[in-house]
């Protein structure tokens, strides 16, 4: 899968977690500029992307991502060694 | 009190206990809550509305998987995150009931937790079912 294809895939995701049932979610939304994206919401936000995928992240592999394309990214490269 | 630390935690555990709904319990939630509906303050009230006597409340049936968490599973290095509860079935004023739950997911990431719970009395009848997220933060 493609970036802009897991952002999609990730859209029904961070409207449910975050329930924000309008949300746009595109490559440069991050925790600043998206409502209610705190800290917990961002454990539930890992948790549920966990889940759907069945994947695992380590959380130094977390930590240096700033925004959603640096997620799918980081999803997409799990995805190809799965 | 269970200690377990995340290392502890696998997929599959689980936990069981017992706890009794009691008039004590009641008054003590009532006056805590201040939730005096006449439905868990008066049988007479409660029996005429085809209950057979007070009906506990439903937080305070609930609060059992709080102790789930943070006696058991993991127990002491618990901390809640969240809780979604479908409530069922009444529990009455003397009812014993049975409180268990079992890991269902492991986040290794951020240390958290989720416990899928249920609570049943005596007879079986499940009271309540119970989604639990609660992270570890072991010294």
């Amino acid at each position: 899968m493609d970036r802009n294809s897991i952002i999609q895939d990730l859209k029904p995701i961070f409207r449910d977690v975050l329930d924000l049932e309008d949300l746009n979610l595109v490559a440069e939304s991050n925790a600043t500029n998206v409502d209610g994206w705190d800290s917990l919401a961002h454990v539930n936000l890992v948790v549920a992307i966990e889940k759907h995928y069945r994947i695992k992240f380590a959380l130094g592999e977390l930590q240096g991502l700033k925004k959603v394309g640096e997620m799918a990214d980081l999803i997409a490269k799990k995805l190809a060694k799965a | 009190m269970n200690e377990y630390r995340w290392a502890d935690l696998t997929l599959g555990l689980r936990a069981r206990f017992e706890a009794d709904i009691t008039d004590a319990s009641m008054a003590a939630f009532a006056e805590m809550s201040g939730d005096v509906n006449p439905l868990h303050t008066d049988d007479a009230f409660a029996v005429a509305r085809g209950f057979p006597g007070r009906v506990a409340f439903g937080m305070l049936a609930s609060s059992f998987y709080s102790t789930l968490v943070g006696i058991h599973l993991p127990g002491k290095y618990a901390l809640l995150h969240g809780i979604d509860i479908e409530m069922k079935s009444p529990a009455f004023v003397g009812d014993r009931l049975t409180v268990s739950g079992e890991i269902v997911h492991l986040t290794d990431a951020y240390q958290r937790l989720e416990i899928k719970a249920s609570i049943v009395n005596a007879n079986g009848k499940t009271i309540s079912k119970a989604k639990i997220r609660a992270g570890v933060h072991e010294p």
